[in-house]
């Protein structure tokens, strides 16, 4: 009793419940079956204490009263609980270590001096609701079905395990949990290998990841958790291969040899991969840029020919400017073969041109109409012909070097065709009234 | 056959479509070709805002420049001479804070000097990291070569005479 005055002054609504409880049990040497009768009410009066008690300490969603009943019902070794029972002295504590057990789960709220008399105690089957409840809030946020599928087993063997083991299940659990919900961000982002990636080096790296994920989770499970979660990032070591800050969304990149680990140099290696692959991209696109090595001198590089693009812009607007526009339609018409022209090759309907105003190019595209034709004066009844004899393009100007390959072929090409395009249509008098819909732009 | 070429939608058809639109639009008033110096370099000026607006409502906002380009030409169309001195004003003042070319160069951050005067010439690309501005550097390109392309052969139909 001594024991029993002690934890009962440390909390006064328990003090009450409690002294009610034990008196009348001790008064009545029960039979078996009036224990189990007497069990369950002392759970349902304990479930009333948490429902009416602190809520922050009992009352957490996995604490509802009904759950007391059943774990209780559901105990195999019924007698070994009647023991304590009997004894009354350690009953409380252990009742009590219910809520200790759920709640430790969470976030470790119970850090009651009850606890700390609860622990000293040893276990008994108490555990076993305890464990049962303490998986379920455990594994709350991450697989629940899986504890709760597992509580039956562990039910049983709960009853004779203590409470490191316990506490190692739940780390287990929490660690399965954790594993699980990291193998689903392992899968993604896996578009940024190191090429030098190495799985023996990996584990320096999740050495110091596991140490800090067990830091963190280590917290709310108490002190009994060392071993588990070692146990548990062996595991996960072993698992997986590269892993990273697991809650959080970031790119999983594999440490390589020599390389700091911390998540800082990762990131910035992270970054340098991705700036370096662009800087490749750029290379191909940039002309010239193969022979070029270093960041900075292709930098340089690209400097330079975004700069001269834009330059030729500026210059081809103003020579857009100064020309004397003559907006035939048929320049556009030209445009479209000249734009069929620009890689090179002959379009196949450039041939069926035929005399009909519409100019199908065999190409039925369903946009890229020219809705030139609203805007065109009609007055543009300037011969035709006088365009082909002029149609040899001396290539525009000096920016043509950064083109080299594109300009020579248009000539050619554009030559050949606009002579025959022309030829053919030359006997129409254009009125500028090419209906829209059969100027049709294949580009 | 590329099939670049074919493809009714692509980069290239859009910005030819919406171009020529514009100058027609530009063009269309004027029967008579003037030939003061004036009215060319407004013309100039007309046509080259074209070919930037069409490129970018060709891709459509899509990228930051293409953004960052509609935007700047719609708060010039309101508010020329301010709007455009404030931005320039600010870019000024960003490439001047980094003057130090040759501590940049011998920094850490060894592209930062290149980076800079990539930012001033991809539009919109002060706000960016390095890494987008590569992105945005490469699509920049694509779509300035289109453009040329484009506005190089209208120039030589014109030129026909």
């Amino acid at each position: 009793m001594g024991t029993w005055d002690n934890s009962m002054d440390q909390s006064d609504p328990f003090e009450s419940a409690l002294s009610s409880m034990v008196s009348s049990p001790a008064a009545s040497n029960v039979p078996v079956s009036g224990e189990n009768v007497m069990m369950r009410e002392l759970i349902g009066k304990l479930g009333n204490i948490c429902s009416s008690g602190d809520a922050s300490c009992y009352t957490t969603p996995l604490n509802s009263p009904p759950r007391f009943d059943l774990s209780m019902v559901n105990l195999p070794n019924r007698s070994s609980l009647a023991a304590p029972f009997s004894a009354d002295p350690g009953f409380a504590e252990r009742a009590a270590r219910f809520s200790c057990f759920s709640s430790s789960g969470n976030s470790g709220g119970f850090n009651d001096p009850l606890m700390d008399s609860f622990k000293l105690s040893g276990n008994q089957p108490i555990n076993v609701d305890g464990s049962q409840s303490n998986k379920n809030s455990g594994s709350d946020k991450k697989n629940s079905g899986v504890s709760r599928s597992s509580s039956p087993e562990n039910a049983e063997s709960g009853v004779s395990k203590d409470e490191s083991s316990v506490f190692q299940q739940i780390q287990s659990q929490n660690d399965a949990g954790t594993r699980k919900r990291k193998s689903t961000p392992r899968e993604k982002p896996k578009e940024i290998p190191s090429p030098a990636a190495d799985d023996a080096k990996v584990a320096s790296e999740n050495e110091e990841s596991n140490s800090k994920r067990s830091r963190r989770n280590g917290a709310p499970a108490g002190n009994g958790n060392a071993k588990g979660s070692n146990d548990g990032n062996e595991k996960q070591r072993k698992e997986n291969s590269k892993l990273l800050e697991p809650p959080k969304d970031y790119i999983h990149v594999r440490a390589r040899r020599g390389q700091a680990t911390d998540s800082h140099s990762l990131a910035e290696r992270v970054r340098r991969e991705k700036i370096s692959e662009r800087m490749k991209f750029l290379q191909d696109l940039v002309p010239g840029c193969n022979k070029v090595t270093g960041k900075a001198v292709m930098l340089d590089e690209i400097i330079n020919y975004v700069q001269s693009l834009q330059r030729q812009v500026e210059f081809l607007s103003m020579k857009l400017a100064t020309v004397n526009p003559r907006m035939d339609v048929n320049m556009e018409a030209l445009l479209s073969k000249d734009m069929f022209q620009s890689r090179g090759q002959l379009p196949h309907g450039i041939y069926s041109i035929d005399s009909s105003p519409a100019f199908p190019y065999g190409y039925q595209p369903q946009q890229g109409l020219l809705p030139l034709t609203n805007g065109i004066p009609n007055t543009t009844e300037t011969p035709f012909s006088m365009k082909t004899q002029g149609f040899l393009l001396p290539s525009v100007d000096g920016f043509t070097d950064a083109h080299p390959q594109v300009g020579p072929m248009w000539e050619d090409d554009l030559q050949s065709i606009v002579q025959m395009g022309f030829a053919q249509n030359q006997p129409q008098s254009y009125q500028g009234s090419i209906p829209t819909g059969q100027v049709k732009l294949e580009l | 056959m590329d099939l670049q070429n074919l493809n009714p939608s692509s980069l290239k058809s859009r910005f030819t479509a919406r171009f020529l639109r514009a100058l027609t639009e530009i063009n269309a008033p004027k029967t008579i070709s003037s030939s003061s110096p004036r009215e060319i370099f407004q013309r100039y000026r007309r046509i080259k805002v074209a070919a930037d607006k069409s490129m970018a409502y060709s891709v459509r906002s899509r990228r930051i420049w293409s953004r960052a380009t509609l935007w700047r030409l719609r708060t010039r169309s309101r508010s020329r001479r301010l709007v455009s001195f404030g931005r320039r004003a600010s870019v000024k003042t960003r490439t001047t804070a980094s003057h130090g070319k040759e501590n940049k160069e011998h920094h850490g951050a060894v592209l930062g000097v290149q980076a800079e005067e990539l930012r001033e010439l991809v539009p919109g690309g002060e706000a960016m990291d390095l890494c987008n501005l590569l992105d945005e550097t490469a699509h920049y390109i694509k779509c300035l070569t289109t453009q040329v392309q484009v506005m190089r052969t209208i120039a030589n139909l014109y030129s026909i005479e």
